[in-house]
């Protein structure tokens, strides 16, 4: 038992950029048409761009953890043929504590 | 006088980061049960996991500021790092000594040279390794207190106690898992914080075509052929055709062979990642996960400096090397003033190109993440030194030598200990960093003769098993010596003898510094290679009973428990080689 069981990465990393997707584009769509804040990135409004970017992207994170929330992502070592047999091996060189 | 300011927006972004980062370590901290849990993860991750962490854990200041940093000084040609070292290293790993690593049980890179070889040449590894991660992460912290002082005013005792304090509340909480959970997130955070920087950038120079013919144009002032700054193989044939200063062989050998498989294939910085995935082939695949991504690092890390020497630099008016040197700005004396070389322009501080960029092409709200980004890389670095200091520390020097035989529960306290340690050195040798300048120079030249012969012992232990563990030790020892002899008898052009070498004598002077140490580790590989088969020969080998699971001809070959093809180690080695060479040729 270990943290991969306890939680889904999926959900940190979807859930950061989904509030900071819609912070940044919500940010470039106030400031959309500020010519002099954007000139420094050749007239793109970058923050409303790439913020949406960062938005789909989360999305899809939280929605790929959702769908596996259901079926267990990790496997204990004990669970898997390569995990006992590793297991039997530590046991028989006396690597365990 | 900061170069940029942040506004409230830019410090929301940052606050939103770290405390996603510090929320992971929280919900792990019931996990910790035992040191297996805390050094390992308990070997229980997924592949998708350990392999992007794989990545992240190296992907700390050297990488992101040293890479656009060389982009700079060498153009597109700083991708062989990629492209013949990193990723060919990385599927070797994966393919041929994982099993090793993995099917042995070994807790560490050094406890596999324990089971391996001997306990001393274990003891070798291990204090080296410890000292080096200690070291590294210093200069790590240390660099990033100087740069967020420099771009946004910062103070830099505050940022160097903050972040340290950020990484031991993780690493604490929910030891190996939540490094390598952190190290994940630290990973999409660099590659969204960089990729609109080359996007933008590229825009700004007129795309590819455009940056072509502004590095031709400074190419050219530098002597070089007007494509040497955008092609990887062309100028190749010649150390005087290519901005590295070094020839194909010179390169093949020492970075592509010898350093590459060096650091890829024995760091257990990076290999802790593939111990920690949950089933041998999972650790079999993290590397080659990780070189998905990785060989398109260089258009996400070397193309901003690329970038900032071509952005301004007026094409049209072509020979003013000295006001065209982009975003840039020359090195400081002390004093204040900048610096000129003998031809009278100015010295670079390539060290800022990327930051520069980022400060320069980023609106507020973008510039907060940018700057994040850029943290969290350097926080990555740190986490995963600590991380590998700490179980390098618990089991091979306090478990193997100080105290034997204690509980677990022990040895996990240990391990909290050595964090708590770690961090405390690290943060010394941030400060050794700032005052001694030369000393910095030196130790990193000391671990650079340490990690040269390392990888013609690991290849010799896991594919020849008549060598020993005396001709093991010997052969590090001697591949050291080998490296500081022939460091002392050469010179780079431009260097004063000292720290940069020829100490002894000069025999032979080379076009630049990255072609003296390409060289130095081919002699450091090649004399440690001799010694080990010289003394093995004449030393007692070990039992075949002893060697199984540990040397190749010994171990059954690993089963795939992959039940599709698509997943299999072999098959994601192709697609990764094939892919790989493409962009050689591409890019040629």
């Amino acid at each position: 038992m270990s943290g991969a069981a306890a939680l889904d990465l999926r959900y940190p990393i979807g859930g950061l950029f989904v509030v900071l997707g819609l912070l940044l584009a919500g940010y470039g769509a106030m400031t959309h048409g500020d010519a002099t804040m954007y000139a420094r990135a050749t007239g793109l409004n970058i923050n409303l761009w790439w913020g949406a970017a960062m938005l789909a992207f989360g999305a899809l994170f939280l929605a790929l953890a959702a769908r596996a929330g259901r079926r267990a992502t990790a496997r204990p070592a004990m669970e898997t043929p390569e995990g006992r047999e590793t297991e039997r091996r530590e046991h028989e060189a006396g690597l365990e504590t | 006088m900061p170069v940029a300011q942040l506004t409230s927006l830019d410090y929301v972004v940052m606050a939103i980061y770290f405390a996603v980062v510090l929320g992971i370590g929280w919900a792990l901290r019931r996990m910790m049960r035992t040191s297996t849990d805390f050094f390992l993860s308990g070997r229980s991750l997924p592949p998708w996991v350990t392999g992007l962490a794989f990545l992240s854990a190296n992907l700390g200041a050297q990488e992101v500021i040293g890479m656009g940093a060389s982009g700079a000084k060498y153009g597109i040609a700083t991708a062989h790092f990629y492209w013949v070292g990193a990723i060919p290293a990385m599927v070797f790993v994966g393919l041929f000594m994982m099993p090793f690593y993995y099917g042995s049980r070994a807790r560490s890179v050094p406890e596999y040279l324990k089971l391996r070889f001997d306990e001393k040449t274990r003891t070798l590894n291990a204090v080296s390794f410890a000292a080096m991660t200690v070291f590294s992460s210093g200069v790590s912290m240390y660099a990033m207190g100087k740069l967020l002082n420099l771009l946004l005013g910062w103070d830099f005792d505050t940022s160097v106690l903050v972040a340290a304090a950020i990484v031991l509340a993780y690493v604490l909480l929910g030891g190996l898992t939540s490094a390598i959970y952190n190290e994940v997130l630290q990973f999409f955070m660099i590659v969204f914080g960089f990729a609109p920087l080359v996007w933008i950038g590229l825009r700004a120079v007129g795309g590819w075509g455009g940056l072509r013919y502004r590095l031709g144009q400074l190419a050219l002032d530098r002597g070089l052929p007007a494509d040497a700054l955008t092609h990887t193989w062309k100028g190749m044939g010649d150390a005087a055709t290519n901005p590295i200063g070094v020839e194909w062989f010179g390169l093949m050998m020492g970075l592509a062979f010898v350093l590459s498989f060096g650091y890829w294939c024995t760091d257990f910085l990076v290999v802790q990642r593939a111990m920690a995935a949950d089933s041998m082939s999972a650790a079999r695949r993290t590397p080659l996960i990780a070189a998905l991504p990785k060989m398109f690092f260089p258009f996400l890390v070397i193309l901003p400096g690329m970038i900032a020497l071509a952005h301004g630099s007026d094409a049209s008016v072509g020979g003013l090397a000295t006001a065209g040197t982009g975003m840039i700005p020359p090195k400081l004396l002390p004093s204040g003033v900048p610096m000129v070389n003998e031809q009278g322009s100015f010295v670079l501080d390539y060290d800022l190109a990327t930051p520069m960029m980022l400060v320069r092409l980023f609106p507020t709200g973008m510039l907060g993440l940018g700057v994040t980004a850029l943290m969290a890389s350097f926080m990555s670095g740190m986490a995963g030194n600590v991380t590998a200091f700490n179980t390098v520390w618990t089991y091979d020097i306090y478990q193997a030598h100080i105290r034997k035989g204690a509980s677990d529960a022990h040895y996990l306290w240990m391990g909290r200990a050595a964090t708590v340690g770690g961090i405390a050195l690290s943060i010394a040798a941030a400060y050794v960093a700032g005052a001694f300048n030369n000393i910095m120079d030196f130790l990193q030249l000391i671990f650079a003769f340490v990690n040269a012969p390392l990888f013609a012992t690991f290849a010799l232990g896991m594919f020849w098993k008549r060598s020993t563990g005396h001709g093991a030790f010997w052969g590090l020892v001697a591949g050291t010596l080998g490296a500081a002899l022939h460091h002392g008898l050469t010179l780079a052009r431009g260097s004063t003898p000292g720290v940069k070498g020829g100490y002894f004598a000069t025999l032979h002077l080379y076009r630049s510094e990255l072609a003296q140490t390409f060289y130095t580790a081919t002699a450091a590989f090649l004399t440690c290679f001799v010694v080990t088969i010289v003394i093995s020969l004449a030393t007692r080998p070990r039992a075949d009973d002893e060697l199984r699971g540990l040397v190749y001809s010994l171990t059954p070959r690993p089963a795939d428990d992959s039940r599709h093809w698509t997943q299999r180690p072999a098959v994601l080695a192709s697609v990764v080689l094939g892919m790989t060479l493409l962009l050689n040729v591409l890019f040629y």
